[in-house]
């Protein structure tokens, strides 16, 4: 009997003690990481020239430096670095380099050269159909920060140019795709207007002219005005007008742009 | 022999036509250019496109393997379209006839790529319990080999699609088998294919 309580007494005092040196060897293991973690902090921001006074006065309630702290300052925000030169290919030299490789057999990187020089040019023609629109619409002047032509150079995905005009709340914004996909949705409503305009409860759109051009007017209580007119085969121009008044001063907007000459210069019939 | 030599005469004609093509449109797109015409250039640059397109969309059928198992080509199915539109440069060449026929269809631009890219990238979506969809590599290249199995007659059809870049290559083969299938993919040059269409 005596035997059997002192070897209880042998098994409880060995757990005992073995539970106490794994939270022994636990915390020992806890206070090696964060040694070696702020070793690592320290030499980082050594590196990239931090100072590190502020360091130990961040602990969190536990003493240790707050986890999410120590990981934001390792990160260097970005001061800026003067972005990206907004220079378009050099037409002319990209129609060498395709040449060039075509005789080369390098048909993959001729069908680059021409991708980039088909790039130049739509970007020289998006500049060319911005010029053309007026400055100032309907008492509202243009945004020239917001001037903006993109192109994929594929020739397919599409040449868009866009312009802002804005005063006080009252903007309008001025889209002009080429070789669009829109232009598919566009022409189904044009072509079927008439089942559409006699079905519909509330009139939210209908079909009008600008400049002689058929065109499709829309409006919604929310986005405003919005007024599409295809322009030829792939293109179309689409403008957006927030707090316009009345259908007649959206109309009247659209009206000061030259319809015929970014049509011409889209190269559309 | 005659024969052969009028063969070699036509092929060697249109080739020389076809790069007259592109020479042409290079001269017209450069003369546009420096007038101002920016629009007759960007249509001159749009041919160029499509003239490349085919010149590659030919140079990958040369590359084709002649043979596909004991099927030989229909050299006169051999085709390329070109599109400067969303589908891109199709490609197209089948072996055999009737009911053992194999297509093999590269298509670029494939709206599919993106779907079997991740497939491809997820290792327990690619293989299928069943067996019927399993992910294998032809020449290095992931590649998705799905099989069908009529339930009436009981032949095996196989599918296999190897994403290149935006173009994915198709190759499909009635009433085969696996090991075969296989064997037949490692004949499609996919190094050389990928060299010529990127």
């Amino acid at each position: 009997m005596k035997m059997k309580i002192v070897l209880a007494c042998l098994v409880t005092a060995l757990f005992a003690f073995q539970a106490d040196g794994q939270g022994f060897v636990n915390k020992l293991k806890q206070k090696a990481d964060e040694a070696a973690s702020k070793a690592l902090e320290k030499k980082a921001k050594e590196k990239v020239g931090i100072n590190d006074d502020d360091n130990n006065q961040t602990p969190d309630a536990s003493g240790s430096p707050s986890e999410n702290a120590s990981q934001n300052r390792n990160r260097p925000t970005n001061k800026g670095g003067g972005g990206l030169v907004a220079t378009p290919p050099d037409v002319n030299q990209n129609l060498s380099d395709a040449e060039t490789s075509y005789k080369a057999g390098s048909y993959g990187e001729a069908r680059y050269a021409v991708q980039q020089a088909m790039l130049g040019v739509e970007m020289q023609i998006g500049q060319k159909v911005l010029e053309s629109m007026p400055a100032s619409v309907s008492g509202l002047d243009k945004v020239g920060e917001a001037d903006q032509v993109t192109s994929s150079g594929y020739g397919w995905a599409g040449l868009t140019i866009h312009r802002e005009y804005l005063k006080g709340d009252k903007q309008l914004t001025t889209t002009v795709a080429n070789n669009s996909a829109m232009m598919t949705a566009v022409n189904m409503y044009l072509a079927n207007g008439g089942y559409a305009q006699t079905t519909n409860g509330e009139q939210n759109w209908k079909q009008t002219k600008v400049k002689g051009h058929k065109a499709i007017i829309e409006y919604d209580d929310s986005s405003g005005y919005k007024l599409t007119v295809p322009l030829g085969q792939t293109s179309l121009i689409m403008w957006e007008g927030v707090n316009f008044t009345s259908e007649q001063d959206i109309m009247a907007a659209a009206n000061s742009f030259d319809i015929d000459g970014i049509k011409k210069m889209l190269g559309e019939k | 022999m005659k024969k052969i030599s009028i063969i070699c005469f036509i092929i060697a004609a249109s080739t020389i036509a076809r790069a007259q093509d592109f020479n042409k449109n290079i001269a017209d797109a450069r003369s546009s250019y420096s007038s101002g015409n920016l629009e007759a250039a960007r249509f001159a640059m749009q041919q160029m496109l499509t003239d490349l397109d085919m010149a590659i969309g030919r140079e990958v059928l040369k590359m084709l393997p002649e043979k596909m198992g004991a099927l030989a080509s229909n050299s006169a199915n051999d085709n390329v379209t070109s599109n400067t539109g969303l589908a891109g440069v199709i490609i197209h060449r089948d072996y055999g006839a009737g009911n053992k026929a194999y297509n093999l269809d590269l298509m670029g631009n494939s709206p599919l790529v993106a779907s079997i890219n991740a497939i491809l990238s997820i290792p327990f979506m690619g293989n299928s319990g069943d067996g019927t969809q399993k992910i294998i590599r032809v020449e290095g290249y992931k590649a998705m080999l799905q099989k069908s199995v009529d339930e009436t007659t009981k032949q095996t059809d196989y599918t296999l699609q190897v994403p290149i870049g935006s173009t994915l290559l198709t190759f499909t083969a009635p009433n085969t088998t696996e090991e075969e299938m296989v064997k037949m993919a490692n004949t499609i040059p996919l190094s050389r294919i990928t060299k010529m269409i990127q």
